[in-house]
């Protein structure tokens, strides 16, 4: 990878240190401990379960659908949310999961339009995702308290899926639920501290879009997906 | 749009305001929702104190080592093949954006809301180079088709227009046909923005957060259309006011935590985006360049002093949401794009006394703002330290003022001085009262009594009925009861 | 119990009943109050209107004037912050900086000291009215007395107390600004005097003589029948007069 440019850095960090009396820019600096840390403290002791059910009540003040299925009845969900969102074609991630859990078999067989997000087709793959009735992806993470799913794309894994069509759809494997941001967040900053390549774009996708911009009267539905689902499924 | 907005005067800006009973209406009922909804998602959360000590200290630190963590930025950035440009100036950051959107010929860019580029004017910058510059966040459009309307509020820049207001602005600039419900005006946006952001070549953003450890940036939205400015065009311009960064994803929780309550209630908004440089090589969609515009712009002025705090803000609109004078006047009173209690403190700041000498006074000093903000910038505090300076420091208080304090200061600090003056107060104003109340005042009361009476002071001070008292031998309590 | 009372600058010209009823109240309560004669105003009218060298003159008097009391009690909960917040004035001045500091911590606001110090909420009062209460801002957010006057008030006999809707807006006031932003302050009290109109009490408590007289301005420029009192007045009442 080429390395990008950095233009005009020394002086503007040097004035700023005159300022605030910062020592030179390669010494590290030590974050404090924080006199308190409350968000450890959210949905403490609540097991998975528990944590679905939160799962659960927060889809309703978010606008989304909320389903709970296992394994082997994942494809008749599916098939239940299209009926219900009118669905004709779908767009999903080119995602390993997808093959795993014969999600990519059943959507083929629907007869339905279907197609597998493809890197090399980008072009022609945000153009069937403008039009798709449904995007579909995995979700990486799941945040019980905010309802949130975090999505983190990369190869295969377009960032159109998840916004251009009409509606999305959410699968939730059981065990990617966690409680809160700061479960997330922790897990990406191991990542970083170790070195480790963090995606390009991480979604923390918390419903369908909305606005709020015309006399503060909640519209669902702006510029990305005007609905969305969330299908938490057990044993995955 | 320059930070500068409407008319010159103070004083004709908020007559306007006042006078405007339409914005007026829009801006009570869009305070109250949001007061709720921040009020409520605080309780739910539980420890909200706990919650903004700490939001505080993560800000406290960020900016103390600021030098630092903007270092650690660029160098995760550019690692990643993007390009980091420091802008000290408003000019220099144009110049720098206008460069890249010229060597990419671009024509159409597609923009998510950002104050900091409405600071420093980008969009005129751009429009000068010929491009069409297109807002894509709802109220930013419906502002900018509005013969670009200057934003009134830092979250929801649209507030003061009414949908009536709004399907007009659609009507005659866009031909649209339909109602006023907002989810007919907001599918009608959709559409429109749709083919603006298949078409554009640049996209330009703002940045909520950025993360040193990795070089990311966080945008916190919920429509939708910053995801589409980073997903569509080939090239991704970031601009973000050099304060917007915390040390790593673990204080990102907090800030972003922290935003969306206070903003809008919310645990978390729609979408938030984290991207971390250019798209790798083997992805499909995302930015293949990647460029950073650090603007400094007036903000280093403030590090090192008693304002420094105010580099704290999260841009959450909480004490804009919560202040009575905003609710009253509307946010172009200010005439800055950074309205209510934290533009009242920045404004001056990032520009100076002459352009806003007038809105450290515009608060009663309430103390409504520092009760709410989420990081605990003493807001109040900062408008008494701002007058402070403007008397002090830069001279700027009125001679009869002036005069005024001097002998409120000969006569508070003297005890005969503050007798005399407390004996010769009913005398003083016996001519001017009916009854028990003053209706017609001279002087500053002359203000006081066009909207109310004062009243008339007692013929016995307080003082001296003590004094009597005293004298009488009544010391303890002797009446029956 | 020895108490000082802080009488403040309304108190002592216009609002003469408040303090007379706050020094008949705390005797009744077993206290002996007395008024060092030479306080003056707080110095809060130059605070905050940033002249910070006037207010120190006033603050290092009165620090003087108070700091001998056991206890100092104001009939103004603005005013006491007032007091509280002298310490910042003097960063660069430690000896005066602790005398504050020291004067801060036994100052009262009235209903405070009740409450919190005299550990009473019945003070045996009661008034026939139906009243509502005005939180003051600096009383409540910065002083941060927020129960107490409420504490006190029900206890009261027959005394019907109705919640003030909006209550945390402020009535306008702000010192100066009413004057130097008068219109803006109009608003403000005029919403504030909307609500009180809402309550349908006949009656409005508060703390604060400054957003009393801001208030009562109003309500009698609009010829409303509401009555203002000080809340010593009511708490000061026994019936029997
Ligand atoms: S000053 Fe505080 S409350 Fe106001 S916008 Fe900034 S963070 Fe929010």
């Amino acid at each position: 990878m080429t390395l990008g440019n950095i233009e005009n850095r020394e002086r503007f960090l040097s004035n700023i240190r005159d300022k605030i009396g910062g020592l030179s820019a390669d010494k590290p600096v030590q974050k404090p401990n924080w006199s308190t840390q409350p968000q450890y403290r959210v949905l403490k002791d609540q097991n998975q379960d528990q944590l679905i059910k939160v799962l659960k009540d927060q889809c309703k003040h978010i606008h989304t659908d909320f389903y709970h299925t296992d394994e082997q009845h994942l494809d008749e969900t599916l098939n239940e949310i299209f009926e219900e969102y009118g669905v004709r074609s779908i767009v999903y991630t080119c995602d390993s999961r997808f093959q795993d859990h014969k999600v990519d078999t059943s959507l083929k067989q629907s007869g339905l339009d279907t197609w597998e997000w493809d890197d090399n087709e980008k072009e022609a793959s945000i153009q069937f995702s403008e039009k798709a009735d449904v995007g579909i992806t995995f979700s990486d993470i799941t945040l019980a308290e905010s309802g949130t799913v975090v999505l983190f794309n990369g190869q295969g894994k377009g960032r159109s899926v998840s916004l251009l069509p009409q509606n999305y759809i959410a699968i939730i494997p059981k065990s990617t639920i966690v409680k809160r941001m700061t479960q997330a967040t922790e897990k990406i900053h191991k990542q970083v501290e170790n070195g480790e390549d963090i995606s390009s774009c991480i979604n923390f996708i918390t419903g369908p879009s909305n606005s709020a911009d015309i006399e503060m009267n909640l519209i669902v539905g702006v510029h990305g997906p005007i609905r969305a689902a969330y299908v938490v499924v057990d044993d995955i | 749009m320059p930070m500068q907005i409407g008319e010159k005067e103070f004083k004709q800006r908020v007559t306007k305001g006042l006078d405007d009973n339409f914005m007026r209406g829009a801006v009570r009922s869009a305070q109250g929702r949001l007061q709720n909804n921040r009020a409520s998602a605080a309780d739910e959360l539980g420890d909200w104190e706990d919650w903004r000590t700490l939001g505080k200290e993560i800000r406290q630190h960020t900016i103390e080592h600021l030098d630092y963590y903007l270092h650690q930025l660029s160098e995760k950035v550019a690692e990643l093949g993007g390009n980091v440009f420091f802008a000290e100036t408003a000019e220099e950051a144009n110049e720098y954006v206008k460069n890249v959107v010229k060597s990419k010929n671009a024509k159409k860019i597609a923009k998510s809301k950002s104050m900091v580029t409405e600071e420093i004017s980008m969009n005129e910058a751009l429009e000068e180079l010929g491009c069409d510059v297109v807002e894509t966040d709802l109220g930013e459009y419906i502002l900018q088709m509005d013969d670009h309307d200057p934003p009134s509020h830092i979250v929801a820049p649209a507030l003061h227009k009414n949908k009536e207001q709004i399907r007009d602005v659609f009507r005659d600039k866009l031909g649209y046909e339909k109602t006023e419900k907002p989810e007919e005006l907001a599918l009608f946006a959709r559409e429109k923005l749709r083919e603006e952001f298949l078409s554009a070549e640049v996209g330009i953003t703002g940045c909520n957060f950025a993360v040193a450890e990795s070089g990311s940036f966080a945008l916190v939205t919920n429509e939708g259309n910053a995801r589409m400015v980073t997903t569509l065009p080939e090239t991704q311009i970031t601009v973000m006011g050099m304060e917007r960064i915390v040390p790593g994803w673990e204080e990102l929780d907090i800030v972003v935590s922290l935003l969306t309550r206070a903003a809008v209630g919310q645990k978390l908004t729609s979408y938030i985006t984290a991207l971390t440089g250019p798209k790798q090589s083997e992805e499909g969609d995302g930015p293949e360049e990647f460029h950073l515009v650090i603007v400094d712009n007036g903000r280093s002025k403030i590090l090192g002093t008693e304002f420094q705090e105010a580099l704290h803000c999260i841009r959450c609109a909480a004490c804009i949401n919560v202040c009575p004078v905003y609710r009253h006047v509307g946010g172009h009173a200010y005439g800055s794009i950074y309205p209510g209690p934290i533009g009242a403190v920045l404004s001056p700041l990032l520009s100076d006394y002459d352009e806003y000498k007038d809105l450290p006074y515009a608060s009663s000093l309430c103390g409504a703002c520092t009760e709410v903000c989420p990081v605990k910038i003493p807001l109040h505090e900062q408008l008494i330290a701002h007058r402070r300076n403007i008397i002090e420091e830069d001279k700027k208080g009125s001679l009869a003022e002036k005069v005024a304090m001097k002998g409120f200061g000969q006569m508070a600090g003297s005890a005969n001085l503050y007798q005399m003056a407390t004996k010769m107060a009913p005398i003083l104003s016996t001519p001017f009262s009916s009854k028990n109340q003053i209706r017609k005042g001279l002087g500053p009361l002359k203000h006081w009594t066009e909207s109310r009476d004062f009243p008339k002071p007692a013929n016995e001070s307080f003082r001296s009925w003590f004094k009597q008292r005293n004298k009488r031998g009544v010391q303890h309590d002797v009446r029956k009861h | 119990m020895k108490v000082s009372l802080f009488i403040t600058c309304l108190g002592d010209v216009f609002y003469v009943n408040a303090g007379k009823s706050a020094v008949e109240l705390l005797e009744h309560l077993g206290c002996e109050v007395d008024f060092p004669e030479t306080q003056t105003c707080c110095g809060q009218p130059a605070y905050n209107s940033g002249y910070h060298r006037e207010t120190k003159e006033v603050a290092k008097h009165m620090i003087e004037v108070m700091e001998d009391a056991d206890y100092v009690v104001g009939i103004s909960g603005s005013c006491v912050y007032m007091i509280h917040e002298y310490m910042h004035l003097f960063e660069e001045d430690s000896k005066w900086r602790d005398r504050a500091i020291a004067l801060k911590e036994k100052s009262y606001e009235l209903t405070q000291f009740i409450v919190d110090v005299l550990n009473i909420e019945d003070v045996g009062a009661s008034y026939q009215a139906i009243a509502t209460y005005h939180t003051s801002c600096h009383m409540t957010r910065l002083l941060g007395v927020q129960e107490a006057p409420f504490k006190l008030l029900e206890k009261v006999k027959g005394l019907e107390l109705v919640d003030l809707p909006n209550r945390q807006d402020c009535c306008g006031f702000g010192g100066t600004f009413a004057v130097k932003m008068s219109n803006i302050s109009e608003q403000m009290v005029d919403e504030k005097v909307d609500h009180i109109e809402e309550t349908k009490a006949n009656l409005l408590l508060g703390a604060d003589g400054s957003c009393l007289m801001n208030i009562g301005g109003r309500i009698s420029r609009r010829d409303k029948q509401v009555e203002v009192k000080h809340i010593a007045e009511i708490l000061n009442s026994r019936g029997d007069r």
